[in-house]
Parts: C-alpha cells; structure tokens; sequence
C-alpha cells in the first residue's frame, strides 16, 4: 500500500512536473519555442528528472535565460497545485533543483 | 525540408571580381564592402549579435545578407530560407553562389516556425555557426499571433545569444514589428528617384554599441554585390601616377580617362560639353573632370586654355601638370587664365573693369597662339562659366552673347570646349541649349554622382580608386 502510495506520487509529480514544464516555456518561449526546444531535447513526452532538464537547459540558453525559464516553470508547477509561491519558503537565490526536491516532498506529504 | 550543398555547380560570376567599374580600381572597390567596414565591421567583431535588414522587395536585402554570411568564413554560416530555394537564389545573385556552396542552407518554405526554431536549435547548440540569416522571418511570423510572435523571437534572441552566434533577420515589413525592439541593429534598404534615375540607400536605424558617422550610404548591386559608397574622399595628390595617353576614339578626341570616354564616348571636334554641378560638390571632384582632358590633349602634341573653377588652386593645378606632362610642354602649350586673380589680368595687360568681349578677344588671341602650336591646330578650351558670371555679374548678358558666339565658331573648328557652370547659373538653359553633350554633378549622403542628360546615361558614383587626377566612376545598379 505504501509502496503503491508512493509510485503514484511519483507519477502525479512527473505529470504534473511535465504539465508545467509544456506551461512555463510557453509563457516564456511560445508554443512554437516550447515545442522546438522539447523536441530537439526529446522531451516532449517523457521528461526526465528536473536535474537532467536543468542541465540541457543551461547548454541551450545559458544561465541566465534558463533562470527565467525555470521560474516560469516553477511558478506554473505552483499555480497547477494550487500552493502560494511563498509556501516555497527557499531561502537564498533561486535553485531549480531545490525548488523541485521541495514540491516533490510537499506533494507526497 | 532541408536543401544541403549542391555540389558540381559552378558560380556564373567570380565572386571577387569588380567588373563594371567604370574605373579600374578594382581592388580598391573591395574595400568598400559591406561586411568589411563601418558599423557592420562591429557586426562581423561581433557587439551587434542581432541584425534586422528591412526593406521593400528588390532593394537588395538578400544580397546584403548574403554579404554578412560570407564574412561569416566557410562553413561557418546558415541561410534559413523561407521563400526561395537554393537553386532559384544562386540563380538570382550568381555573384553569390559560391557563398551559399559554403554554408548550411535550410529550405523551410513549407514548414511551420515550430521546425525554423527547431533548426535554429541545431544550428546554435554545436555552438560552430558564426552567423544565421533567415530569409525571410516576416514569412513564418505572419502565420502567429502578436503575442505568440514575440516569444518565439524572444526565443531566438536567448539562443543566439548564448551561442554567440549572429542572426541576421530578413524582412519586408517597411513598418516596425516587435522583432525592431529585440535586435541590436536595423538596417533599412530603400530605393529612391534622383534625376529620374534609380538610386539604392541604405538608412542605419540603429546599431547598439557602435558610434554611427553617418546615417544613410548610397550602395550599389553591381555584379549583384552589395557595395557601398562612404563620403566622398579628397584624393591625395602626392600619389599622381604617370600620365597613360589616350588616342582618339574613331574621329573624337579622348577624354583623357577611361571612365568618362566609356560614359560620353569622347569630345567629337567643334563639340561643346556642359558640365553643371551643385554647390555642394567638391573641387577635387570636378578637378577629376576638368584636368585629364587638358592632360590628354597635351600629351598629344596639342594646346590646351584653361579658365579655372572661382576657388581653384592655381599652384596645385600647375604642379599636377607639370609632374604628369613636364615643364615644358606645360609652359609652351597650356594657358591658365584665371579671370578672377587681378595678376592674370595684369599679365594680359588688361584693367580690372575687363568686359566679356575682352576676356573673349583675349581667349581668340591665345587660341590662335597656341593653335600655331598644336600638332594639328586643334585646341582645347575649359572654361569655368562660373568665374566669369562672378566677374560679370553685372553684365550677364554681354557674357551670354559672346559665349554662343564662342560656342559657335568653335563648331566650325576642330577644337573642343568644356563650359562648367553651377546648377543656379543664370545663364545655365541658354548654355545647356547649345552644348552638344551635358553631365551633372551632385552630392547624396555624402557621396559624388554624375550621370550624362545628353546623352542619357545610367548614374554613377565618382571616387579616385586609380589616380587622385583621374575620375573612377561605378555603376548604381
């Protein structure tokens, strides 16, 4: 029970995490931006860990852009679970990673 | 859809070939290329990451892009083309295709701007591609909305800039889209009417961090190359070259430079040509059209009467002669009359309230001093109208009528007459009415044009790529 309580957290953030991702890069990039860029990282259906996706992110829009971007997908991630951005309570400068391990425990909690 | 390199096909027109020069100055030509000067030299050095080259259709955008990718070095450039395919382009500008053989080209007429940002993607990722022109973005932005629109160009901007690659955006939108405010220069060709005849501009809107001379530049596409005319430039005179005589043209006398004989076809004897000129023009410009007629007329054994431009430098014209011919034949068969310095007058014994009928007795008798001196009697006479209008402003019309007298014996001789007179001569219609050829000189941006009224020709740029004394004259195109 509690192994299949946690597979299906692990799905719902990976769908939801998808969903948010397809959402915040088209904020940002468009829907024609959105869909290049997840296609040519072969991501438009399975996206890996937000590490991994962190990484190919930087590699194509470097530090800066990909800062944009990821807050973008972390503010849709937010706004889809319905959470206040500042229940996020990272302190410091923004780190997709950390935001995510965050979401990712406050789901399953 | 993707088009690679087409091997097998050979370019129609060397790519560095200047012909259509009027001049020879060939090499000096390439200087003036787009990619190697000015503002886009940055642009090559890489501050402009973004360009946007604007303009209607036929003004030359195309070229000027391609241009761009060329100095991009081989193999380092993408053309993502929207509305032509390889073939048709290469067919269009030959001049060009040896630079589209050597870059990436990407035929993405049927595809959606999903797959142009994909390939942008591919294109910026390996991080090799120095520059990518997209031919034309207008085509595929048009099918998204506003808003959609500016993400996806946000998109580009991020990708080129964390490449360092450069993009070069073609355009056909004359007004301003949301792509004017993302990219870092604008250019924006235009083709406007100057004396009914086509010429080519091209308007730097803006350029971040780079100082901007100057706005707009005349260009050409000669040979289907973008090349563009800075300011005009005083020739330095230190570098006179030795004097190459010309022979007749069939009957007609050589106007002592390639250029001008290919433009007029040469001075016919008896002939009178008017050459008017703004006020603008500078007289190193008209020097080029005055001295090399004097230069060939002498060094073929004939005589030559020189009434100098108001301004002219006596001493400097005196010193090009004589370097280029010699002292001696300058003494013996030149005459400088310069009717506004008093110590001429002096010389020709004459006072200072001198009349036009003087001044013309004065000329007669010269003339028929030097005549004994030519070869073959013929003389050639060039008269500034403008020196003796200042003289005479009181008596214009005692000038005019010894003027078409003058115009009119020397028809019944073999000698030639060059009248140059200022576009608000008030004798200029009486004058051009007479004149059997007729050329004008003008000033745009900062750039010296001549074209022929009679007879007609095309309009061209006059710079001083071979000789500081000689004209060389490029086809606006």
């Amino acid at each position: 029970m509690n192994s299949l309580s946690a597979t299906s957290g692990t799905d719902d953030f990976a769908t939801t995490f998808a969903n948010a991702v397809h959402g915040g890069l088209d904020k940002v990039l468009g829907q024609s931006g959105a869909t290049a860029v997840l296609t040519h990282m072969k991501m438009t259906s399975n996206l890996p860990d937000p590490a991994e996706f962190h990484k190919k992110l930087l590699t194509l829009f470097g530090k800066e852009a990909t800062l944009s971007l990821e807050r973008a997908i972390v503010r849709d991630l937010v706004t889809r679970l319905k959470w206040a951005l500042d229940l996020l309570s990272i302190e410091g400068p923004f780190d997709f990673n950390t935001a995510m391990l965050k979401i990712k425990k406050g789901m399953k909690a | 859809m993707t088009t690679r390199k087409s091997p097998g096909l050979k370019p129609l027109v060397q790519v560095d070939s200047q012909g259509g020069t009027a001049g020879s100055g060939a090499d000096d030509l390439a200087e003036t290329r787009i990619a190697a000067v000015l503002g886009l030299k940055q642009f090559t050095q890489r501050p402009v990451r973004t360009l946007l080259v604007k303009g209607l259709a036929g003004t030359g955008k195309t070229t000027i892009a391609l241009e761009i990718l060329k100095a991009a070095g081989k193999g380092k450039g993408a053309y993502i083309s929207s509305r032509v395919p390889k073939e048709l382009l290469e067919m269009q500008i030959p001049a060009m295709q040896k630079t589209l053989q050597n870059q990436e080209f990407y035929d993405i007429r049927l595809e959606d701007a999903t797959t142009a940002l994909d390939f942008v993607i591919q294109l910026t990722g390996p991080k090799k591609v120095k520059t990518i022109v997209f031919d034309s973005w207008d085509g595929l932005a048009k099918e998204l909305d506003q808003k959609e629109r500016l993400r996806a160009e946000k998109t580009m901007m991020a990708l080129a800039n964390n490449s360092g690659a450069q993009l070069v955006f073609v355009s056909e939108e004359p007004g301003a889209t949301t792509i004017d405010y993302l990219v870092d220069g604008i250019l924006e060709l235009v083709r406007v009417e100057e004396q009914d005849r086509a010429v080519r501009e091209f308007i730097i809107h803006k350029l971040r961090g780079t100082k901007i001379p100057q706005h707009k530049y005349l260009f050409t596409l000669l040979e289907g190359k973008f090349t563009f005319f800075g300011p005009y430039a005083i020739p330095d005179y230190t570098k006179v070259n030795k004097f190459v005589r010309r022979p007749d043209i069939d009957g007609s006398y050589s106007f002592g430079s390639g250029a001008l004989d290919r433009l007029f076809g040469g001075i016919i004897p008896g002939s009178t040509m008017a050459i008017e000129y703004d006020e603008n023009v500078p007289y190193s410009a008209l020097r080029t059209i005055e001295l090399p007629p004097i230069i060939n007329f002498l060094s073929m054994g004939r005589s030559a009467i020189l009434l100098p431009l108001p301004g002219a430098n006596d001493e400097r014209t005196n010193s090009i002669l004589t370097k280029t011919l010699g002292e001696s034949v300058v003494s013996d068969r030149l005459r400088i009359l310069n009717v506004v310095r008093t110590s001429d007058l002096e010389t020709t014994q004459m006072q200072k309230n001198v009349t036009p009928n003087e001044i013309h007795e004065m000329v007669t008798r010269e003339t028929t001093t030097l005549r004994e001196k030519s070869k073959d009697q013929s003389v050639l006479l060039v008269k500034s109208v403008s020196a003796l209008e200042n003289l005479f402003a009181s008596d214009l019309d005692s000038l005019l009528e010894v003027t078409s007298q003058e115009i009119i014996t020397l028809a019944q001789s073999h000698d030639a007459h060059i009248l140059f007179l200022a576009k608000d001569s008030p004798i200029r219609s009486r004058i051009l009415s007479m004149s059997s050829s007729y050329a004008k000189l003008f000033v745009r941006d900062g750039t010296v044009l001549m074209f022929g009224v009679k007879p007609h020709t095309g309009i061209y740029v006059l710079q001083h790529l071979e000789d500081p004394t000689s004209p060389s004259l490029t086809q606006m195109v």
